[in-house]
């Protein structure tokens, strides 16, 4: 078993100024200081996680967690306050080809078409120091478009696509590359229930294609069971590892519902109680993400609202 | 849509909008081209249609200064304000002598001139500044400053620095035209969205790549928006310009047939102008949807 990330002890704090509703409930304020000082405050605690070669970890937490300031980690994007981020047991130091990161708000270069956003980072010098030719990109990006089932949409600028098509095309950007490892921040949450299924189904058809480590963040715990080896729970903020909890079911590859199978219905409430008293601690602390019956109010479009309306 | 469109395998998920790739090869380009011309020519038909309606508007004005003047004013104001068609007559006069074409291509000389340099100037600078954060809080004060002051009230100190020449008109164009691009080039980009800088940084894009290949393209609406800005701008200038003190021009032309009383050729002038402004604005309104086809949001047109 080989780790291809381990993060040992990492701990990440920003300075933030201290706004005019700065609560004294604030964790991050020492002593005494005046209301315009700068103050400290840590997104993430002495976290050590070890992600396997290969994994597909799903991380849950609580808004304001600390999961995208780890997935920034991860990347490169930024530099722990301290603790050490490993890839292949090399410190990070910056964004790397080893590396991909899809985001949310799919983050696709809107002047650019399909095949053009998905070649961009095609175009510096590979591995080998070659520099790919124009068509050899294209081509490159089409087999790609292909894989995310995108076949026949390399014109189309980004505004001619729908969300789900945009966050294909993100996706086959970040694998067109190659990298090893794909870093996911809440890929699909901006999408309806439909296409976040299917979504997921092919993410995991792709993972099993390629094998790739991935990293993936969500807020839906059924996302988060129904996709991971292993869900790493962190606990509202300062962000810890509060658990991680392998996610064994059998026959996955069934035909029928897994999400109704009573391994999967059973791992999800094992996370679920985990992320509960986490969930409502940072609900105190203003985060609105899940609500304390474990559900997102976007997960299911409409359905938490129309209930307590009814 | 979004829903629709999911249920479906991806790639016959195509609209039926003509445009959509299927999956058949080469035959498909012929096709595309097919319905391409024919979107086209729709487009345009419904274009004809709603020039009708915008043509409406000038049409009344025009035959308001045709038979207003003739019949709803008296006849003093009838001398300085002659009907359309005595303009039109002078105009048609002045084309033919040739005078018309000096003056323009006088007042082109000096715009192209002084419009270009702006927009050399003016984008190149906005480039470093915005780039290197230092400079943008060293210089923006005094680029208030500038800006603040209307380009007109410099008009005498470039005449007296410059002299009545080519030179000073130049200026003073370029100079009007140069801040409008200067300050849209730096907001262009200052407003890049950080997500795709984030994007582009994780894609492991070097800091020239990203300039080139994220910022500059993003800002280029909002540059082009500064360019428009800058061409109304200079022209207006250059018009005022040209009337305070030189031997050519469009603005020559206007104050000099005011001052021979020759009222006629003096409306000649200012259609020739409004003319010119119509052409240069429609010219930057083309080259900037040209520059931010992507930026059409669906349903938009097209
Ligand atoms: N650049 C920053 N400067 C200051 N504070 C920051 C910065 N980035 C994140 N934080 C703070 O760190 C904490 C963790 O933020 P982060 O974005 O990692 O949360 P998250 O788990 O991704 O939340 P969500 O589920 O809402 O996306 C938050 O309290 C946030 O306010
Ligand atoms: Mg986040």
């Amino acid at each position: 078993m080989t780790a291809k990330i381990s993060l040992r002890n990492v701990t990440k704090q920003f300075t933030v100024r201290a706004g005019k509703g700065s609560r004294p409930s604030q964790p991050a304020a020492t002593g005494q200081r005046g209301p315009k000082e700068p103050t400290t405050l840590t997104a993430l605690d002495s976290l050590s996680l070890d992600v396997r070669d290969g994994e597909f970890l799903t991380l849950v937490g609580p808004s304001g967690s600390g999961k995208t300031t780890l997935l920034d980690l991860l990347a490169g994007l930024s530099t722990p306050t301290s603790g050490e981020v490993l890839v292949d047991g090399q410190p990070v130091t910056g964004p790397g080809k080893d590396r991909a990161v899809v985001f949310q708000q799919y983050a696709l270069f809107p002047w650019r078409t399909a095949s053009a956003n998905v070649s961009i980072g095609l175009e510096g010098r590979g591995p080998d120091g070659r520099k790919l030719n124009r068509r050899e990109r294209a081509a490159k990006a089409s087999e790609y478009l292909e894989l995310v089932g995108l076949a026949g949409f390399e014109d189309r600028f980004p505004h001619e696509l729908s969300g789900g098509m945009k966050q294909r095309v993100a996706i086959a950007r970040s694998l067109a590359y190659e990298p090893d490892v794909l870093l996911m921040d809440e890929p699909f949450a901006a999408l309806d229930a439909q296409t976040r299924e299917q979504l997921q189904d092919e993410l995991l058809r792709i993972w099993r294609a390629t094998g790739k480590t991935i990293v993936f963040i969500t807020h839906g715990i059924d996302e988060a069971v129904y996709l991971g080896q292993r869900v790493a729970v962190l606990s509202a903020r300062p962000g810890r590892l509060k658990a991680i909890v392998d996610v064994d079911i059998p026959d996955r590859d069934g035909e029928d519902d897994i999400r109704s199978h009573p391994a999967f219905v059973e791992q999800r409430h094992k996370v679920w109680t985990l992320l509960h008293d986490e969930v409502r601690l940072a609900q105190d602390a203003g985060h609105r993400k899940i609500l304390p019956d474990g559900t997102a109010p976007d997960e299911v479009p409409g359905t938490t609202l129309e209930r307590s309306a009814a | 849509m979004t829903t629709t469109l999911a249920q479906q395998p991806a790639a016959s998920a195509a609209p039926k909008q003509g445009a959509a790739v299927g999956d058949s090869g080469p035959v498909e380009t012929g096709r595309r081209s097919t319905t391409a011309a024919l979107a086209l020519a729709r487009t345009a038909a419904a274009r004809a249609g709603s020039g009708l309606w915008k043509a409406a508007g000038i049409l009344a004005f025009l035959a308001l200064w045709e038979l207003g003047p003739s019949y709803l004013a008296s006849a003093s104001t009838r001398v300085f304000l002659p009907p359309l068609h005595v303009v039109l007559a002078a105009w048609g006069k002045l084309f033919e002598s040739g005078t018309i074409q000096a003056h323009l291509a006088a007042s082109l000389t000096r715009s192209v001139s002084g419009f270009g340099a702006a927009l050399v100037a003016g984008i190149t600078l906005g480039l470093l500044i915005a780039w290197y954060g230092k400079l943008n809080s060293v210089l923006n004060p005094l680029l208030e400053l500038f800006r603040n002051t209307a380009a007109l009230a410099l008009l005498p100190v470039f005449t007296l620095l410059l002299g009545i020449g080519e030179e000073s008109k130049i200026s003073i164009v370029a100079y009007a035209a140069f801040f409008p691009v200067l300050l849209n080039t730096i907001a262009g980009v200052k407003t890049v969205d950080p997500l795709l800088i984030r994007a582009a940084k994780s894609l492991g894009l070097s800091s020239l790549a990203l300039f080139r290949k994220v910022i500059l393209p993003s800002a280029v609406p909002t540059i082009f928006t500064g360019i428009r800005m800058a061409g109304t701008a200079s022209i207006l200038v250059l018009i005022a310009a040209e009337m305070v003190g030189a031997k050519a021009g469009l603005g020559y032309l206007i104050v000099n047939a005011q001052s021979s009383f020759l009222i006629p050729d003096m409306y000649a002038g200012i259609l020739t102008v409004s003319l010119l402004g119509l052409a240069v604005n429609f010219l930057l309104v083309g080259l900037e949807r040209h520059f931010s086809r992507w930026r059409t949001a669906v349903g938009s047109g097209s």
